[in-house]
């Protein structure tokens, strides 16, 4: 009996697996092929978009309208055509991917795609403002960088890091903020972290400011001020 | 086209009075009291001792000086030139002051110049910083003759200055001008030109106005377009340059950025007249050419020198956008040297490796302009060093020297350019 049953048991538990499987099957090669079908659409959209909008001149009226220098600041290089068309095969592929998980037919699935769906616009907005806040904090610290080097200031570089991490926390808590996520926990750590920013960068200058502060003293008591003995630096 | 700049109603007042010239000497102006009073008389006593029967026009645009400078241009001894002069004026210099409209800036204050030009209907106009000490009434005969009695569209100017003054135009304006477009102006931004009134009216129809032409682009604008698109270009001899030093708040950022983005835009307007030019052919010269004596530039290498070290260390990553990889790893290698110099080959090579890149994307190359002021502060560190005892004579062979280098490597550039900077 034990032996009978355990087999039973076995080929009972296997069947059923086999079973369920053989009904999920046409879900699986459904969602297989949807998903098939969706990158081959996607991929037709991006050509024809591409091409079509060059050939129309889209380019040009990127270039000549601003958007071009909008993408070149947050540093894309490519044409406005192939970022518009990257940007709807993108959509058209996420649109066939929903389809695919919903042919699963799965609970979880279904809840996760339909709590997404409410839950979409925060994270869309928090998104961008992440996107926006890295593009941001990228340009200005290069624009720091550049303004301190040029000035002769020292620790440049921590200046400009300073200045992106600031800029980053700043809209990273907006981004949270948007989200939901604990409103307490959010100024708390910002405070934090804002704080030791200040700090550090306190300290460098301290540190760092000694010797340029001998420097500058030195100057103003050996030549007076520094600015005027400079002048091939300024004629064109 | 001049419709299109706006007047101020006195001014439009006064050309309605004035009606029609034969001659318009421009003069912008910011915060220049103490120089300029000498600026007007020097061309109100050129303008009588050289056209004294011809109908002329001065013309003071002024970017709103805080100074005064406005008051010291009216009150300037205009009228009364016979103190001076041997000749008397016989047809009436007028004068013109005037505010102008757009950006603020030098090429704003041109560009209301030539509508005015354009609206009296001149034929021959000059134009002189206000800051000049060292203009003389010759300067009026010898800026305008050669467009009233040669039919030259455009007279750049040539005069002796310090070795140290000038350094943008010696180490990228004169040489990038002389290899892109064959055509030996030893100043083409030098502040002061004679040009026609056709050539104003082309100007005007340009539509740069929005540009860096309306700040200090402005003089390698007007000295390219007269090139490129075929006007007869000669220069005169004017002596030396004796100018006021630079307000120490300026920013050299600024004006390099300004300069160097109008060169590099003038690239993408007139690429196919630089990529057939010739070699440099050398461009006619009126006026005798002769020795003056000329006030010392301070300078200070070592600045220069920590801030192009400092940028070695650390603008790499921005350098790195814009340079090709061989030309960065050259420059950053010069760094340590001691003694330090910085080779005319490698600087043209950074040169033309960031007209490559502002080609490519204009705007993402704004920041990698910035950055070249350490770059240029090392190379003219370095010119400094060599050139430390150097007489005039021997300046100019070694700027000669680096103009050839330009020259030489226009197929590097061309062959970058093509390939699209990659
Ligand atoms: N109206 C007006 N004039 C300006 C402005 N900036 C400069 N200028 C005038 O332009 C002329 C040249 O300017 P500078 O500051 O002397 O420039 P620079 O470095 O001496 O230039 P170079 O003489 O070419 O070496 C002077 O007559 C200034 O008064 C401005 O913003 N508005
Ligand atoms: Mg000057």
């Amino acid at each position: 009996m034990p032996r009978a049953g355990l087999e039973s048991v076995l080929s009972k538990t296997l069947n059923e697996l086999w079973d369920r499987m053989a009904a999920f099957a046409p879900n699986v090669l459904a969602m297989l092929v949807i998903l098939a079908a969706g990158a081959l659409v996607a991929g037709a959209v991006h050509l024809v978009v591409r091409f079509g909008l060059s050939a129309v001149g889209f380019d040009r009226f990127a270039s000549r309208s601003g958007v071009r220098t909008v993408l070149e600041r947050g540093g894309v290089a490519r044409p406005a055509s192939s970022v518009v068309a990257l940007v709807l095969a993108w959509t058209v592929l996420a649109g066939f991917v929903i389809l695919a998980i919903g042919a699963l037919d799965l609970q979880i699935a279904v809840d996760l795609l339909s709590r997404g769906f409410l839950y979409l616009p925060q994270v869309l907005i928090a998104l961008a403002l992440v996107t926006f806040g890295t593009i941001v904090g990228a340009v200005l610290r290069r624009s720091v960088l550049i303004a301190a080097v040029n000035a002769g200031i020292p620790l440049a570089r921590g200046l400009a890091a300073g200045v992106q991490i600031g800029v980053l926390i700043l809209f990273a808590a907006m981004a949270l903020e948007q989200l939901g996520v604990g409103r307490q926990i959010i100024v708390v750590a910002f405070t934090l972290l804002f704080g030791g920013v200040v700090l550090a960068l306190a300290l460098a200058f301290g540190l760092g400011g000694q010797s340029l502060a001998r420097d500058i003293l030195a100057q103003l008591a050996h030549r007076g001020p520094a600015a005027p003995a400079d002048d091939a630096r300024r004629h064109l | 086209m001049s419709a299109r700049v706006p007047l101020v109603p006195e001014v439009r007042a006064r050309i309605a009075e004035i009606g029609r010239v034969d001659l318009l000497v421009g003069i912008p102006s910011y915060n220049n009291a103490s120089t300029v009073g000498h600026v007007v008389r020097a061309v109100a006593a050129g303008l009588a001792k050289y056209f004294p029967h011809a109908r002329a026009v001065c013309v003071n645009s002024d970017g709103g000086s805080t100074d005064g400078t406005p008051r010291v241009v009216a009150e300037a001894g205009f009228s009364t030139p016979g103190a001076l002069l041997v000749t008397h004026q016989l047809s009436p210099v007028h004068k013109i002051l005037t505010p102008y409209h757009g950006l603020p800036g030098k090429g704003s204050a041109f560009r209301t110049i030539f509508a005015i030009a354009e609206q009296l209907g001149a034929r021959a106009c000059a134009v002189v910083d206000s800051d000049l000490r060292s203009i003389t009434p010759e300067w009026v005969e010898l800026l305008l003759g050669p467009v009233l009695q040669q039919d030259f569209d455009y007279v750049a100017p040539l005069y002796l200055r310090h070795k140290y003054d000038g350094t943008i135009t010696n180490s990228i304006v004169y040489p990038m001008t002389r290899a892109l477009y064959g055509a030996d102006v030893r100043q083409p931004i030098g502040g002061d030109f004679g040009f026609s009134g056709r050539l104003a009216s082309y100007y005007l129809s340009r539509p740069v106005w929005d540009t860096s032409v309306a700040r200090f682009g402005i003089d390698i604008w007007m000295t390219t377009t007269a090139i490129a698109e075929g006007f007869r270009v000669c220069q005169a001899f004017l002596g030396a340059k004796i100018h006021d030093a630079k307000d120490p708040g300026a920013d050299l950022a600024d004006m390099l950025v300004q300069v160097v983005s109008s060169v590099f835009d003038l690239m993408g307007t007139y690429e196919r007249q630089w990529r057939g030019a010739d070699g440099p052919v050398p461009v006619p010269l009126f006026g005798f050419p002769h020795g003056v004596g000329l006030e010392p530039v301070p300078v200070d290498v070592e600045r220069m020198l920590a801030t192009f070290r400092q940028a070695a260390r650390d603008l790499r990553e921005i350098w790195e956008l814009g340079l090709a990889r061989d030309t960065l790893a050259d420059v950053v290698a010069l760094a340590p040297a001691e003694p330090f110099r910085f080779p005319d080959p490698l600087w043209v090579r950074v040169v033309y490796d960031l007209a490559v890149a502002h080609h490519r994307a204009p705007v993402a190359a704004q920041p990698l302009l910035r950055a070249l002021v350490p770059l240029y502060l090392g190379r003219t560190a370095s010119f400094v060093m060599e050139t430390a005892d150097s007489g005039a004579a021997e300046v100019e062979h070694i700027i000669r020297r680096l103009a050839d280098a330009y020259v030489s490597a226009k197929p590097y550039l061309v062959a970058r350019w093509t390939a699209g900077g990659r």
